[in-house]
């Protein structure tokens, strides 16, 4: 043919056989019987083809509208979709605390803090953990139960009859007013325990006259203060039912307590 | 030079040997390449050897455990890493590297040039998967699925794939002719698209690593990823030169070539998360990827419709090429691998397939059936012409197909069944846990049947290809033929 | 195709599309995760593990734990686990923001560890068992045998290790480490001790393991001479598996580290925005109206 040759010697020496050479009769039988380099044609699409591409599209689509959740990074269901965000803080915490009963809260507050050692039943563990079921300390007035939660208790200390003081209860008033309330009100009603609910405000004072008072009481400590209510209670009363709110007492309705603290 | 531009629609069937200068500059362009190929090729077979024995012990000690278990580095769950890398970066990653450079040249019509770079290339790469599994039997694994590799690997890697990119860089930028070939787009692809995928993927795990379930979310878009636009572009680029290369006519359309692979590069890079169905992520993440497997559906059509028409006619044809039948097994797998990847994502299916054997079922078919076979139909095509040898012995082939076919498809039966057992079972809460392994065991020693099948045929293409890296295979005009060709005037000038 | 600029663009393109599509941006959307805090500032969920259990960690993931085990609890719609008690709810994006890397796993030949420590609260409710303290096994490096008592003065305080109240906080049974063994000689289920000896020799618990096919984790294990009495730590072994007379076999550092991960394993603190996984008793534990309080 009538196309340059290049020249052979420096490109193909890296690569040749032993004895090889590179004229094109000697040009490998392989290479001989090949046929030329892939070429494309050009056949129209098919009318069937178009019709498969758009079922693919419609139902890969129509999967991704469904299933999708609003694309939000929130959405991990594929069919639940949150609700849209009713604002930062306040009155969303408000609405959800309005929703719970004191006594619920409580429960939360003790099943986060309070049950490794009491146990989810209350009963604690013999010679380590004083019950609460039943407890004189719990059921009986208010004032009693809220300084040992506040500020806490060690050493010996009987409780229904049975000793304890093995282990040391830490002081929870850093849970705030608003839980030390919730979780004494819980305690107080669970478990058979029928005693008077316990408000924020009421451990907000308590808190005030203890403030001089370092962490940790003893047994002789929480005897010598009388077994009453403490100030701003409502005289007696059974728990209240779960799921009602408590008797407002003076105190504003629970629905405004929200990030007040 | 011949015409290539002007194609006329239905080109009639004659004889389309190619002229004498073509076939010199051939000549040149394979001597050019015989050495950089060989040594990708000869590493892959290596990984492949003994990935298959490890495929073996991995299989073999899934429902024997206490098979050699007192051992740290033998054990189950550090064997496994080490199977799935090696095939991956050992085997799969270097035949794939071998045979786009071989195809490359070709295709660019250029000799090669700075086989240097390719050479140290393929040895850091060794180096780097050896020192890479070394890391993880010695208990250093990252923890990532296909990313187990230890980071001083994984950079030994990148050096080695540095080398190997700048040579295919340069290969194009002193390419002849004007048209870009189908085959060059998907090599083109592949050989961009890793390093970016690997690089991200290092970054974003290793370097300034994601926080929480990111970091899952990444492997697996790495590791999808890497088997589509690395691997699945190097097969599919190997199909479109192939099938028309060997028997002689154009690929059929143009069109659906490009839409094939432009879908394909669209879709199927969205797929990964699928493998995080109804996990702890944001639900449009994975939607999104059982959508974009949907999609896919658009580029497999495409692609095996095209492949199809190109073949319309010489089916026949693969009673005798043992490229075109290893070609054409692999691509047709590429749809029965798209299509269950299809059915086993789907969320009502999903609930059964997620979280059992038939995972590992669906990545098989894409990295065997689909990639493998066609890898090795291009070894059988390109390595003649490298060492100027015939196959030696058509039995081996012949041996070599069917025991990788029936291997793959029993192993693709088992897991599959068995994953749908596995699957029933344990949605079912009123079986006990230990009642859903009983219920896989027996597919999983079928399994082991299936490797077994699979090591024989590995060492039966090990030991051909070593015959003909020694120059050992026959010397002929007339290349080794499965079966005896009938006539004289066939279209078999293979 | 002519050109090559318009491929690069198209290859470039593509792939970009889908990084950033399925990586960058569910990266802002849950990359960034802080955990869960009550107004307070208190009941911190999650919190980050340390020390051993960071360790434990690596080990599980150097060992490939992985390959057969997954830490993820799916929704109800999607599959039993919650029937099968492996979760009190699904898992959710928050409840990995500490662990590196997250070992969410992709196959189920063994049952899902994402509550192991916890055991998903299906013994919740039980009683614990007798002298056993509920706050053992989290504690990192505790002997598993050793020291049923608290000492005096030591206390479980929530805030500052919400990951020992967490798992302790259901009273369950499991934590009493050897102390409580079940009727049939075998340490309570998923206790230290369990776990411990299900690593040494999994076919050897009770006869529903005897089909399993986890493979044995001997070589995390130590068979030493009997050094006066028996160490508290070695493990209770019967049959083809004990070690000989006179000898004991007893957990490296390793293996202690792997049960401390393990037992860390707890998903079932409820979070604001994933439904259930309330504590048994009717408290609305994940209101809708909250929303993620993402810093």
């Amino acid at each position: 043919m009538n196309n340059q040759r290049p020249n052979p010697s420096s490109l193909t020496r890296q690569g040749m056989d032993y004895g090889e050479t590179a004229d094109v009769h000697q040009v490998h039988a392989a290479i001989q019987r090949e046929k030329r380099e892939p070429r494309v044609g050009l056949e129209p699409l098919s009318i069937w083809l178009i019709a498969v591409y758009g079922l693919a599209i419609f139902a890969g689509g129509a999967y991704l509208g469904r299933y999708s959740g609003n694309f939000s990074g929130d959405s991990l269901d594929i069919a639940y979709i949150p609700p849209k965000k009713a604002g930062p803080g306040g009155p969303a915490g408000g609405e959800q605390q309005a929703e719970l009963s004191p006594r619920d809260r409580g429960k939360k507050v003790f099943g986060a803090n309070c049950q490794t050692c009491h146990q989810a039943n209350g009963q604690g563990i013999p010679g380590q953990y004083p019950p609460l079921a039943g407890s004189e300390f719990t059921t009986g007035g208010s004032r009693r139960p809220a300084m040992i939660v506040m500020k806490g208790l060690q050493g010996p200390v009987k409780v229904k009859g049975q000793q304890y003081g093995s282990a040391v209860m830490q002081p929870w008033e850093s849970l705030g007013d608003q839980k030390v309330a919730d979780v004494l009100t819980y305690e107080r009603s669970e478990w058979g325990n029928t005693a008077s609910p316990v408000t924020k405000e009421q451990i907000a004072a308590l808190r005030k006259e203890l403030a001089s008072h370092p962490a940790s009481f003893t047994e002789p400590d929480i005897l010598g203060v009388p077994d009453q209510e403490l100030p701003g209670a409502e005289g007696g009363g059974g728990a209240p039912k779960p799921g009602e709110p408590p008797k407002p007492a003076g105190s504003p309705p629970p629905a405004a307590l929200g990030k007040a603290q | 030079m011949t015409p290539a531009a002007d194609i006329p629609l239905k080109q009639p069937a004659v004889s389309a040997t190619a002229s004498d200068a073509e076939q010199y500059e051939r000549a040149l362009i394979d001597a050019s390449t015989r050495v950089p190929v060989l040594m990708f090729y000869a590493s892959a077979m290596v990984w492949l050897v003994i990935g298959t024995l490890l495929a073996g012990f991995v299989s073999f000690k899934l429902h024997s455990p206490d098979w050699l278990s007192d051992v740290s580095f033998l054990t189950w769950g550090r064997l496994r890493p080490v199977h799935m890398n090696i095939m991956v970066y050992g085997w799969a990653s270097m035949a794939g590297m071998g045979t786009a450079i071989w195809l490359m040249a070709r295709l660019c019509r250029t000799t090669l040039r700075h086989p240097l770079l390719l050479v140290t290339g393929a040895w850091f790469w060794n180096i780097g998967v050896a020192i890479g599994i070394t890391g993880i039997l010695m208990g250093y694994s990252t923890g990532y699925q296909w990313l187990e590799f230890p980071p001083y690997a994984a950079l030994i890697l990148s050096i080695a794939y540095a080398l190997i990119i700048s040579w295919a860089v340069l290969m194009f930028r002193f390419r002849r002719g004007e048209q870009i070939y189908i085959t060059q787009w998907y090599l083109l692809g592949a050989f961009l698209w890793f390093p970016w995928l690997y690089a991200a993927a290092q970054v974003m795990l290793f370097v300034v690593p994601v926080q929480g379930v990111m970091q899952t979310a990444v492997g697996w878009w790495y590791a999808n990823n890497l088997m589509f636009l690395w691997l699945g572009a190097i097969a599919l680029g190997t199909v479109y030169y192939m099938i028309p290369k060997v028997i002689g006519r154009p690929v059929y359309s143009y069109h659906l070539a490009t839409i094939g692979f432009w879908t394909y590069a669209l879709f199927s890079s969205w797929t990964g998360m699928q493998r995080l169905v109804d996990g702890p992520f944001p639900a449009w993440m994975i939607t999104a990827s059982i959508a974009a497997t949907i999609l896919t559906m658009i580029p497999v059509a495409t692609v095996g419709l095209n492949h199809h028409m190109t073949m319309q006619g010489y089916f026949p044809v693969m009673r005798y090429s043992p490229t075109l039948r290893f070609t054409v097994f692999g691509a047709m797998s590429y749809t029965v691998f798209s299509i269950v990847g299809l059915l086993i994502s789907l969320r009502s299916a999903a609930r059964y397939f997620h979280f059992s054997e038939a995972t590992i079922a669906y990545s098989h078919l894409g990295l065997y059936a689909f990639f493998t076979m066609i890898m090795f139909g291009s070894m059988y095509y390109i390595v003649p012409r490298l060492v100027g040898r015939e196959w030696r012995y058509a039995t081996l082939i012949k041996l070599h197909f069917w025991a990788s076919a029936y291997g793959i498809g029993l192993m693709s039966l088992m897991l599959m069944a068995g994953g749908l057992a596995q699957g029933a079972s344990q949605n079912d809460p009123s079986l006990p846990f230990i009642e859903s392994v009983q219920s896989v065991l027996p597919y999983l020693r079928g399994r082991t049947l299936a490797a077994l099948l699979l090591t024989a045929s590995h060492f039966i293409f090990a030991y051909h290809f070593g015959l003909m890296l020694f120059g050992l295979g026959r010397t002929s005009t007339v290349p080794t033929f499965l079966n005896p060709v009938e006539a004289e005037g066939s279209e078999a000038h293979l | 195709m002519k050109g090559l600029v318009p491929l690069f663009i198209g290859l470039f393109g593509t792939f970009t599309f889908s990084w950033v599509g399925l990586t960058v941006i569910p990266n802002l959307q849950i990359g960034a995760l802080n955990p869960q805090m009550d107004e307070e500032g208190t009941d911190i969920y999650p919190m980050p593990q340390s020390g051993m259990v960071d360790r434990g960690r690596r080990i599980y993931a150097a060992n490939g734990c992985i390959y057969c085990h997954s830490q993820q609890v799916r929704p109800d719609y999607a599959g039993a686990d919650i029937d099968r008690k492996w979760g009190q709810r699904r898992s959710a994006p928050r409840d990995y923001v500490f662990d590196s890397p997250v070992q969410l796993g992709k196959k189920r030949m063994g049952p899902d560890l994402a509550n192991i420590g916890r055991r998903g609260g299906a013994e919740e409710e039980k009683s614990p068992a007798p002298g056993g303290s509920p706050a053992q096994s989290p504690i990192p490096g505790g002997q598993p045998a050793a020291a049923n008592q608290l000492p005096a003065g030591s206390v479980p305080t929530p805030g500052a290790s919400p990951t020992q109240s967490a798992t302790a906080a259901a009273a369950s049974p499991s934590p009493a480490a050897s102390a409580s063994p079940n009727p049939g000689g075998e340490p309570a289920m998923y206790s230290e001790a369990w776990h411990h000896k299900h690593l040494y020799a999994p076919r050897s618990m009770n006869p529903d393991t005897r089909d399993s096919n986890m493979p044995a984790y001997q070589f995390l294990y130590e068979t030493r001479r009997i050094n006066g009495h028996r160490s508290a730590a070695a493990l209770q072994l019967n049959g083809a598996d004990a070690p000989p007379d006179g000898w004991e076999v007893v957990p490296t550092f390793d293996a202690q580290c792997l049960v401390a991960y393990l037992m860390s394993r707890d998903q079932s603190h409820p979070l604001k925005e994933v439904k259930g996984g309330a504590a048994p008793a009717a408290s609305p534990a994940a209101s809708p109206a909250a929303q993620p309080q993402k810093k």
